[in-house]
C-alpha cells in the first residue's frame, strides 16, 4: 500500500521508477538467495568411485549419482534386495538398493546410481539407465570407458 | 558443401528437397517484398508478400506430404525414413515418426509456421502494420525453412539403399499420446510467432496504439491453449509410459516448454491492462519478445544436447544455429524496444496497487520470477560444468519445489483477487466486503481438511485457496445471473471473454488440487508376486498374480502380467522393441478413479513366467489434472467466441478504434 501522493494527479507525467526498481531488486535478491543457498545444497553431482574417495568430505551425505561398472551382483527377486559393488577400476564401493532390476542388470555392465553414501555403503534410491540420445541402447562398456576417460 | 540432392538415388527425396529449396527461395523473395512494402509503403509489394506466404505454405506442405508418403511407403531411399522408420512398424507409428526425430520435428515446426503465416496473411488488416508483420513472419520462416532445407534436411541422399530402416525411437512407440503431444506443443510454440510478428511491426512503425494488442490477444490465447494442452499431454504421456507414476520431473525440456507458458500467461493478463487502460506498453512488447525467444531457447536446449535430459537429441550442427537465431531474436527485440522507448511511455499513471490491473501486474511479476527461477535451475548444471568442470550435475526437484509451491500459491491468491477488483482503483471498504465470503470459504474448507488429517502446509494452502477461488468465481457469476433472471448460459453468450476466463480459472484450481494431492500423498511400494501363491497385502490392497504371457509382434515383444488387485483385473506389460535391444519400456495398467488412481507397473519378469516383480503406486486426485486441463482449454475456447448480444437490451455501440 502506498500513501496517496500529495501532488495533484494530472501533474505527474514522469512514471515513478520506484515500483519497477523495487521489483527488480526483489527479483535479484530472491535469485541470489536461492542460487547461493538452496541451489548449492540441492545440486546432485555425478561422481566416479575414485572421485568420491578423493573428495569424501565434500560429498558424504549429499545426494549423488555415482557411475561405474557393476561387480559381484547379489539379487533376490523374491525380497527385491539388490547388493552389488560399483567400481571404476580405481576404487570400489558397495551399493544397496531395494527394488526390482531387469535382466539387463549384469556383471561388468555400466551403471549410474542415484542415492547417497552412508558410511562406506551407497544407499541407492534409483538405478539410472543411461540411454544414448536416440534411446538406442548404449554400448555401455564403451560409453562408460568414455565417461571414465573424461574424468581422469 | 552439403550434398543436398540427388535424382538418381531417390525420386521422392529429390522432390521433397526441391520443394524445400523452392520454399526457401520464395521465403527470401517474400522477405524482400515485405521489406519493400514496408520501406516504400508500396501496397503492391505488400500484396505480393502476402501471396508469397501462400506459396511458401503450399511448398512446405508438399515437402511434409512427401516425407509422410515416403514414411508410409517405406521408401528407404529417403534418409530420414531409413534412419527413423522400418517396414514392420504399425501405420500410426510410421505417421508419428514424422516428428519422432530431429529433422522431421523441425520440418513439422516449419510447416506449422508456414501455416500460421498463411492464416495471418488472411486476417491482416490493410494498415501500416501489414508489411512489417509479414516481414517478421518471413524472418522466422527464413530461419526455419533454411535449417530445414540445409543443415537439418530429412531428404539428403544416402550413400547406399538399406534393405530396412533402422526403426523408430522405441520410447515413441509406446503410447498414442506421442501422436498428439509434439503436434500440440509446436502449435503452441509456433503460435507465439504471430504476436511476436505483430509486436515487431508495431515497434517498427511506431504505431504502438492498442490495435495490435487487441489482435494479438486472440492469437496468444490460441497458442496458449495449445501450449497448456501440450504440456499436460506430455505429463500424461510420462505418467502412462515411463512407469514411475509421476507426470512432471522438472526435466530440462519440460522446463523449456514451461517457461514460454509462464511468459505467455503473464502476457495474456498484462495485455488486458493495455487494452483497457493503455498502460504497460513497453512491458507487453518485452514480454512477447521474451516469450517467443524462450520457445526458441527451449528448442535449442532440446536439440543441442547442452543439458542432460530424456528429450535431448544429438542435433549435430543444429544447436549453434538455434543459438544464433535466439541471439538474433533477442537483439532484434531489445534493439527495437530500446529504439522506440520514447514512444513506449505510458501516458497515464502506473496502475494503482489495489485495482484489477494492480493484481494483474503483481501476478505478472510472480510469473516472471517463476520463469527466471525455472530458467536458472535448467541452465545451472551447464554453468557448473563450464565453471567447475563437473559433468552431469543435476538440480533436483527439491530446488524447484522450494519456489514453485509458494509462487503457485501466490498466483492462486491473486487469481481469486483479480476478478473481484474493479479497473482503475478499488476502495478498501468494498474490497473487504467482497473478500470476506471468499476468505471465510477458504478458512472453513482448510479447517475441515485439517480436521480430516491433511497436515502438509502446501496442500492446506492449496485447498484453502481453491475454495476461496471457487467461492469468488461462483459469487460473481451468481450475482450477474441474478440480475439477468438466472440465465447463466445467456451470460456466457453475452460475455464469453469474462466467463471463459472464469472457466479457465476454475480449471486451473482443479488442476492445482490434483497437483497438490498427488504430489503430497502419493504412495509407492514394490513386491514380487508368484503365480499361484497366496495374495500379498500392499498399500491396503490385495495383489495376486494370475499368470503371465508373451505377445510377440514383428516390431517387438510384450511380456504381460495379469494381476488381481482387490479382485479387479489389471494387465500390465513390459514392452521390448526391436531397435531397443534389451531395454524394456513398461506399459503400466492404470485404473483411473475420481479420487485416485491405482497404477501397476511390472518391473521384472521371471523368464519361465513363475513370478513377476511389480510396483504399485496409489496417487490421489491425479485425474483432476487432466480434467482440469480440459476445463482450462474449454474456457480458453469460450473466450475466443464472439459475444452475442441479448435481444432484450439496447446494444451498446462500441466505436472501432483508429489504427494509428
Amino acid at each position: 500500500m502506498t500513501a496517496p501522493s500529495p501532488l495533484p494527479r494530472a501533474r505527474r507525467h514522469r512514471r515513478s521508477p520506484l515500483p519497477a526498481a523495487l521489483g527488480v531488486l526483489a527479483l535479484v535478491a530472491l535469485t541470489a538467495f536461492i542460487a547461493f543457498g538452496n541451489l548449492g545444497r540441492s545440486l546432485e553431482y555425478f561422481v566416479t568411485p575414485t572421485e568420491y574417495l578423493q573428495q569424501r568430505a565434500e560429498f558424504e551425505g549429499r545426494p549423488l549419482r555415482i557411475g561405474g561398472l557393476v561387480k559381484a551382483v547379489r539379487y533376490d527377486p523374491q525380497t527385491l534386495e539388490l547388493k552389488f559393488n560399483v567400481t571404476d577400476g580405481g576404487a570400489t564401493f558397495p551399493v544397496e538398493y531395494r527394488g526390482a532390476v531387469s535382466d539387463l542388470f549384469k556383471e561388468n555392465q555400466g551403471v549410474v546410481v542415484r542415492g547417497e553414501f552412508q558410511g562406506n555403503t551407497f544407499h541407492a534410491t534409483e538405478l539410472v539407465v543411461k540411454h544414448s540420445e536416440e534411446y538406442h541402447v548404449p554400448q555401455t562398456q564403451a560409453e562408460l570407458k568414455d565417461l571414465l576417460r573424461q574424468s581422469e | 558443401m552439403l550434398n543436398l540432392i540427388s535424382f538418381e538415388a531417390s525420386a521422392l527425396g529429390a522432390l521433397g528437397q526441391l520443394s524445400l529449396l523452392g520454399a526457401l527461395a520464395l521465403t527470401l523473395g517474400g522477405t524482400w517484398l515485405a521489406a519493400l512494402g514496408g520501406f516504400r509503403a508500396d501496397p503492391r509489394a505488400t500484396e505480393a508478400a502476402r501471396r508469397a506466404t501462400w506459396a511458401v505454405f503450399a511448398l512446405v506442405s508438399l515437402g511434409t506430404l512427401v516425407l509422410m508418403v515416403a514414411l508410409l511407403r517405406d521408401d528407404f531411399s529417403v534418409r530420414y525414413v531409413a534412419e527413423h522408420s522400418m517396414r514392420a512398424s504399425p501405420t500410426w507409428v510410421k505417421v508419428t515418426s514424422l516428428w519422432g526425430a530431429l529433422e522431421g520435428s523441425i520440418l513439422l515446426w516449419t510447416w506449422l509456421l508456414s501455416g500460421y503465416a498463411f492464416l495471418l496473411s488472411l486476417t491482416l488488416r490493410r494498415d501500416a502494420l501489414r508489411p512489417w508483420a509479414l516481414g517478421a513472419m518471413f524472418v522466422s520462416l527464413l530461419f526455419f525453412v533454411g535449417v530445414c532445407a540445409t543443415v537439418a534436411s530429412p531428404f539428403t541422399p544416402l550413400a547406399q539403399l538399406p534393405a530396412d530402416g533402422r526403426g523408430p525411437n522405441p520410447a515413441l512407440q509406446n503410447h498414442w499420446m506421442m501422436a498428439v503431444h509434439p503436434v500440440l506443443l509446436y502449435l503452441g510454440f509456433v503460435g507465439l510467432s504471430v504476436p511476436f510478428a505483430y509486436a515487431v511491426a508495431a515497434l517498427i512503425t511506431g504505431r504502438l496504439s492498442d490495435h495490435w494488442v487487441v489482435v494479438t490477444r486472440r492469437w496468444t490465447l490460441t497458442a496458449w491453449a495449445f501450449l497448456t494442452a501440450a504440456i499436460v499431454a506430455g505429463g500424461w504421456w510420462s505418467y502412462e509410459t515411463l512407469g514411475w507414476g509421476g507426470y512432471w520431473a522438472w526435466d530440462p525440456v519440460e522446463n523449456a516448454s514451461f517457461i514460454p507458458w509462464l511468459l505467455a500467461t503473464a502476457f495474456l493478463h498484462s495485455v488486458q491492462i493495455q487494452e483497457r487502460r493503455g498502460l504497460m506498453r513497453s512491458w507487453n512488447v518485452w514480454l512477447i519478445v521474451l516469450a517467443y525467444a524462450s520457445t526458441v531457447l527451449g528448442t535449442f536446449l532440446n536439440r543441442s544436447g547442452i543439458v542432460q535430459s530424456v528429450h535431448a537429441f544429438a542435433g549435430g550442427p543444429v544447436g549453434p544455429v538455434f543459438l544464433g537465431f535466439l541471439a538474433f531474436l533477442l537483439v532484434l527485440g531489445i534493439g527495437l524496444a530500446a529504439w522506440r522507448a520514447p514512444l513506449l511511455r505510458d501516458e497515464a499513471d502506473p496502475p494503482a496497487p489495489v485495482s484489477r490491473e494492480g493484481a494483474f501486474l503483481a501476478g505478472n511479476w510472480l510469473f516472471l520470477v517463476f520463469a527466471v527461477m525455472v530458467l536458472i535451475g535448467t541452465l545451472f548444471p551447464t554453468f557448473v560444468e563450464a565453471l567447475q568442470g563437473r559433468r552431469d550435475t543435476s538440480v533436483g526437484p527439491a530446488f524447484y519445489n522450494a519456489f514453485a509451491i509458494p509462487l503457485g500459491l501466490g498466483l492462486l491468491l491473486l487469481m481469486g483477487l483479480g476478478p473481484l477488483l474493479p479497473w482503475r482503483r478499488a476502495d478498501g471498504q468494498s474490497l473487504w466486503r467482497a473478500l470476506r465470503p471468499l476468505l471465510l470459504a477458504g478458512l472453513g474448507v482448510a479447517l475441515v481438511a485439517f480436521l480430516l488429517g491433511v497436515r502438509a502446509w502446501g496442500v492446506l494452502g492449496t485447498v484453502a485457496l481453491a475454495a476461496y477461488n471457487l467461492a469468488g468465481l461462483g459469487l460473481l457469476t451468481a450475482r450477474a445471473a441474478r440480475q439477468r433472471g438466472g440465465d447463466v448460459f445467456g451470460l456466457m453468450r453475452e460475455q464469453p471473454r469474462r466467463y471463459g476466463a472464469y472457466l479457465a480459472h476454475a480449471g486451473l484450481v482443479v488442476m492445482a488440487l490434483g497437483i497438490a494431492f498427488s504430489g503430497a500423498y502419493r504412495q509407492d511400494a514394490q513386491v514380487t508376486l508368484n503365480v499361484g501363491a497366496a495374495p500379498v497385502r500392499l498399500l491396503n490392497e490385495t495383489l495376486a498374480l494370475q499368470g503371465t504371457r508373451q505377445d510377440t509382434k514383428p516390431y517387438g515383444n510384450s511380456a504381460v502380467a495379469r494381476v488381481l488387485i482387490d479382485g479387479q483385473p489389471f494387465e500390465a506389460r513390459l514392452n521390448t522393441y526391436v531397435q531397443g535391444g534389451n531395454t524394456s519400456f513398461p506399459a503400466p495398467a492404470v485404473r483411473y478413479g475420481l479420487l485416485g488412481d491405482t497404477y501397476l507397473v511390472v518391473t521384472a519378469f521371471d523368464p519361465q513366467g513363475r513370478w513377476a516383480s511389480v510396483r504399485l503406486i496409489e496417487s490421489p486426485l491425479v485425474s483432476w489434472i487432466w480434467w482440469g486441463t480440459l476445463i482450462v482449454v474449454l474456457g480458453a475456447g469460450l473466450t475466443l467466441l464472439p459475444p452475442r448480444r441479448a435481444p432484450t437490451r439496447v446494444p451498446s455501440v462500441r466505436t472501432a478504434p483508429a489504427t494509428d
